[in-house]
């Protein structure tokens, strides 16, 4: 993978918009994580404005609305290669499936991590803006924010394998839509379930949460979600390197 | 007819069953594993299984659905020279946009009554709930499934002006979280935007987002009313701009 190739992917997503598609993600999830925060009963409480409802707002928010966009991101970014023979015009090119899948990667991931960085913070400073007085979980929150970063890069490398391996963008974006009933029911599954399945480490991220009524402050489960990222790696690299092998 | 008919010819062998079977079914057994794995029985019965299965649903998966699915029914007029051929053919344009639509609607529906099956299903099979749900529950499906209608229409009309796949299902997604936001803040003007019309449709007499909990005669007749309104209004919008589409070269 070259830096060239990454750059033609920067040049692609100019006419998808992709740069949109994340940008309406930032405000999707910020906007809920506001208004999953200024509607909490716990809330509204006295002395109810504590960092642990934004964070139960974001941990809520960020399984909801991150699976169906990254669907959509890898979805488009993917489908341009096969609706214009690309796959065949990068290997002519000396860029074989592989690379082009890494390289796709690697420039959707900056995109995506900008993303995730970004309605983190905004949630952040929007918590500060509504008179939290209590010093920030600085620790929890960035835990919270990588956790959340690798299950949003790893659902993304699923998804650009995904359409890389089948033209039909229904199976990816369907395969998103269920991850999104999966990843919003995850929190309410035994651990055991709740690891099988990438959606399932969202819940695993979750940094606050209601058990009733009552808001809990819960730690990210950091080895569980640092185990997937490598396991997702790994396979990622593989798999890719299978693609390599593949003709167009 | 024909237009209906042909437009279901072209959806044979497009996968569209996964969406209206798989969607609904996975809402109804996600619910029904949570109250399991919480240790739980539904405390009111077939209630707490339709609102265990429905609230979520209606909020966001509905909405993307229909998406997929105008995506699907628009998706091979956008390959090849069909485009064209569309544009050249001898049928109005008002008959196509009423066919694509109708072809969704009518798939949305179908969704609809997966859900009830899946509802049903669960409380018998997982819960042992005795009996058949009370009929509200039949009604409300009847009601979603008109709510649709104007969503299936706007999303169609959205998948006929963006080649991209994926592109009009994002705008359901973003529009489905507006009309969250529309139906807490308990906007009046909600019931004008058709993401929201499904929003408070499938909430009915759940109590939540907005919903009082009570089915009254006025909820169900703003939100039928709405849904005949909206459909024939974006059915006249959708037409005109596609009579101003041509060929493409």
């Amino acid at each position: 993978m070259s830096a060239h190739a990454v750059a033609n992917e920067f040049a692609k997503m100019r006419r998808l918009r992709n740069g949109l598609i994340a940008a309406a993600m930032v405000a999707a999830v910020a906007g809920l994580s506001l208004l999953a925060t200024v509607t909490s009963p716990a809330f509204a409480a006295p002395g109810g404005r504590v960092w642990a409802v934004p964070l139960a707002a974001m941990s809520f928010a960020v399984p909801l609305a991150s699976p169906p966009l990254l669907a959509v991101l890898a979805s488009r970014q993917v489908d341009i290669e096969h609706q214009g023979g690309g796959w065949l015009l990068n290997q002519t090119s000396g860029i074989a499936p592989g690379g082009l899948c890494r390289a796709k990667f690697a420039a959707l991931g900056l995109i995506v991590a900008a993303a995730t960085v970004l309605e983190s913070g905004l949630v952040l400073g929007a918590g500060l803006l509504l008179g939290i007085a209590a010093p920030v979980p600085a620790g929890l929150w960035l835990g919270f924010t990588g956790c959340v970063l690798v299950a949003n890069l790893v659902l993304l490398a699923v998804h650009l394998l995904l359409a890389a391996l089948i033209d039909n963008q229904l199976v990816g974006l369907g395969v998103g839509l269920l991850g999104t009933v999966v990843a919003v029911f995850a929190a309410g599954l035994p651990p055991a379930l709740t690891h099988t399945t990438p959606w399932g480490y969202y819940a695993l991220a979750a940094a606050a949460g209601y058990q009733g009524e009552r808001l809990v402050a819960f730690t990210p489960a950091y080895p569980s979600t640092a185990a997937l990222g490598v396991l997702a790696a790994v396979s990622f690299v593989l798999i890719t390197a299978l693609f390599d092998r593949r003709e167009s | 007819m024909g237009a209906v008919h042909a437009e279901f010819l072209k959806l044979k062998r497009s996968l569209a069953w996964t969406v209206v079977a798989l969607l609904p079914a996975a809402m109804a057994v996600a619910g029904a594993v949570n109250t399991i794995a919480a240790g739980q029985q539904p405390e009111d019965g077939w209630h707490t299984v339709w609102l265990r299965s429905a609230v979520f649903y209606g909020l966001f998966p509905l909405a993307t659905g229909i998406g997929i699915l105008a995506s699907l029914v628009w998706r091979v007029e956008h390959r090849g020279g069909n485009w064209n051929a569309l544009m050249s053919g001898p049928v109005s344009s008002l008959r196509i946009v009423a066919a694509k639509a109708a072809v969704v609607a009518v798939l949305a529906a179908a969704m609809q009554a997966v859900l009830l099956a899946a509802v049903i299903a669960v409380g018998r099979l997982a819960f042992a709930l005795p009996g058949m749900p009370p009929a509200r529950y039949f009604w409300i499906s009847l009601l979603i499934m008109l709510a649709c209608v104007p969503v299936a229409v706007l999303q169609s009309g959205l998948s006929m002006l963006m080649r991209s796949f994926a592109g009009p299902i994002a705008v359901a997604f973003l529009g489905a979280a507006a009309a969250v936001v529309m139906l807490m803040a308990e906007l009046p003007a909600a019931v004008l935007v058709p993401y929201a019309l499904i929003g408070r449709a499938t909430q009915l007499g759940t109590g939540t987002f907005g919903d009082t909990g009570a089915i009254t005669p006025w909820a169900v007749a703003t939100t039928a009313i709405a849904a005949v309104v909206l459909t024939a209004a974006l059915t006249a919008a959708t037409t005109a701009v596609l009579n101003r589409r041509d060929t493409r070269a």
